[in-house]
């Protein structure tokens, strides 16, 4: 029993889920209240309390809080005040994710504090430039003739580098390093009872970071870029039109049809239904 | 203008404090059922949130963008939105792009920077809007039930009803743990440049102090709520079909809904007409 790896069953994951979810979820509403100091263009925020996450992923099973983390982010954060950014929220979600996952795959022994450091700055690290990337891409995107409005492209990569090292450097040492120091060690052995859980050891770890795990990360942060490079196509395409056509019309063409693909998709959902619906009747 | 600004962060923290938080959130949630976004289907809601989230991103034009702005204005203004929720708003927005401004004139930007940058806001804003009309204007759970008809992942749709029903009850205990924390501390003296730094420091060590029994109480509650939908099957019953489509079996597409939506296809189309003529 003692060398078995430390796998949770599927309640015991829905329960690190729902604490890291409400415990996370908590914490980001509140940093998105705190006011953030300013000094010059250097922007003072406590960009998130990352610690909770990365604490309990090193303590538990990681794919369940990481999931957890993200999802708590989503619903608390953006939805409940009404925030949801859409395309830009699945790249946060993904990046939480993968930042988180990784770090609490690195401990093999949540008792050596090097290692829970090393593996919290990891998690940041990786969170914030994966983040950074998507960032500058967005914005390339959505401000058409990037390159040819005088001062912005260079604004853009600085106030974005900026914000990642000042991230890193700031919020990742204050607000994730100091914290994940302090509090793994003294939950470690309390916290995992209550979940009805064995600590875990050296023996019971799930095992060092494979070429799975690399490959994983890389695919579902291929997958944020791909949504961003999908829509960044779309806009060339529509310009494309435009410009052929030398004529508002053919915009205004592409606007109908573009509502009338809102109407067919609606059309198609509801027949999907319908039909799920009808084959349930019958079955 | 700078007045203003001024008099509104002084009213903000003033009404800072964790009651008007919990009251504010819960307002945002339950507070307006009566609204006309309220009762509307929560899947043609999501349908024209689809809309308004994703086109603006690849027009360009200034009067479809204002066009589109001015809808989803209107239709937040409907959902009767709670304040807090509209500065912060307001100021995410304006800050993000204002700050780019800045930093752009001092890389040799002149004023040609400010209609890229208007049409950037214009954008953020009109997609920002649209999703606080549609996540904050709708009931959580009408929410959720939409989602899931779209065939969401159960645990999302379970997550937004759970986080709406806990938390006024974590924020609680959050300033609970707070308060006890300061209670039996001895905060410094806050006096000069050093002392305000030292009790800055000091208050951030206590909210994370504070989150050491935070995370052990909540730890036993989850498990308590989890073993609780255990009992009543949940897992079992989130996959189920016959279960889902007597969960969802409240949602209808009224008149209203369609009148809803033809609505704002009709202005739509005008915006795009008068963007044609100009």
């Amino acid at each position: 029993m003692v060398t078995k790896q430390q796998t949770a069953t599927q309640s015991q994951k829905l329960m690190i889920f729902v604490l890291t979810m409400s415990l996370y979820g908590l914490a980001t509403l509140f940093t998105e209240l705190i006011p953030k100091f300013q000094v010059g263009i250097v922007e003072f925020s406590v960009e998130y309390f990352l610690f909770i996450p990365l604490v309990l992923a090193i303590l538990f099973d990681p794919m369940s809080a990481a999931l957890g983390a993200a999802t708590g982010e989503l619903v608390f954060s953006e939805i409940m005040l009404g925030q949801f950014g859409g395309l830009g929220e699945l790249e946060k979600f993904i990046t939480v994710t993968i930042g988180v996952y990784i770090a609490g795959r690195l401990v093999r022994n949540p008792k050596n504090r090097t290692m829970v450091g090393i593996a919290s700055m990891t998690g940041v690290i990786l969170q914030q430039l994966l983040g950074t990337i998507v960032d500058i891409l967005k914005v390339q995107f959505a401000v058409t003739d990037f390159e040819a409005v005088p001062g912005l492209p260079e604004s853009v990569f600085a106030t974005e580098g900026f914000a990642c090292l000042n991230d890193i450097l700031f919020s990742g040492i204050l607000f994730c390093l100091l914290p994940t120091i302090f509090l793994v060690p003294r939950l470690y052995g309390k916290i995992e009872p209550l979940l009805g859980m064995q600590p875990r050891t050296e023996e019971t770890a799930l095992g060092a970071i494979n070429a799975k795990v690399v490959i994983g990360a890389l695919v579902a942060f291929a997958a944020a870029i791909g949504a961003e490079m999908l829509a960044e196509s779309g806009t060339s395409i529509i310009d494309w039109e435009a410009s052929w056509a030398e004529s508002g019309t053919a915009v205004a063409a592409g606007m109908v049809v573009a509502a009338a693909l809102a109407v067919v998709m609606l059309l198609v959902m509801k027949k999907k239904a319908e039909a799920t619906d009808n084959k349930l009747e019958n079955a | 203008m700078s007045g203003m600004m001024k008099k509104m962060s002084e009213n903000i923290l003033d009404k800072f404090s964790m009651d008007f938080l919990r009251n504010q959130v819960l307002k945002n949630a339950y507070g307006n059922d009566d609204t006309l976004i309220a009762k509307t289907d929560p899947r043609v809601l999501l349908v024209w949130y689809l809309f308004f989230a994703v086109v603006p991103w690849f027009m360009n034009d200034l009067v479809f963008l204002l066009g589109c702005f001015l809808l989803v204005a209107v239709t937040t203004i409907m959902a009767r939105v709670a304040g807090l929720v509209l500065v912060l708003f307001g100021l995410g927005v304006f800050s993000q792009t204002g700050y780019l401004f800045v930093v752009s004139l001092l890389f040799g930007g002149n004023t040609e920077t400010i209609v890229p940058l208007l049409v950037l806001t214009l954008k953020v804003a009109t997609v920002s809007l649209a999703s606080i009309t549609v996540f904050s204007g709708l009931d959580p759970d009408r929410l959720s039930n939409g989602l899931m008809w779209y065939g969401c992942p159960e645990k999302l749709s379970f997550s937004i009803s759970y986080a709406y029903r806990m938390l006024p009850m974590l924020m609680e205990e959050f300033q609970n743990v707070l308060l006890s924390y300061r209670l039996r501390g001895n905060a410094p003296d806050s006096k000069g440049v050093m002392g305000k730094i030292r009790y800055l420091i000091y208050q951030v060590k206590v909210i994370i102090h504070s989150f050491y029994p935070l995370m052990l109480n909540t730890a036993k509650r989850s498990r308590t709520t989890v073993e609780a939908l255990e009992i009543k099957g949940y897992r079992y019953a989130a996959v189920n079909k016959e279960i889902k489509k007597m969960k969802l079996s409240s949602l209808k597409v009224t008149y209203n809904d369609m009148l809803f939506a033809a609505v704002s296809f009709l202005w739509i189309a005008v915006v795009v007409l008068v963007m044609v003529m100009i």
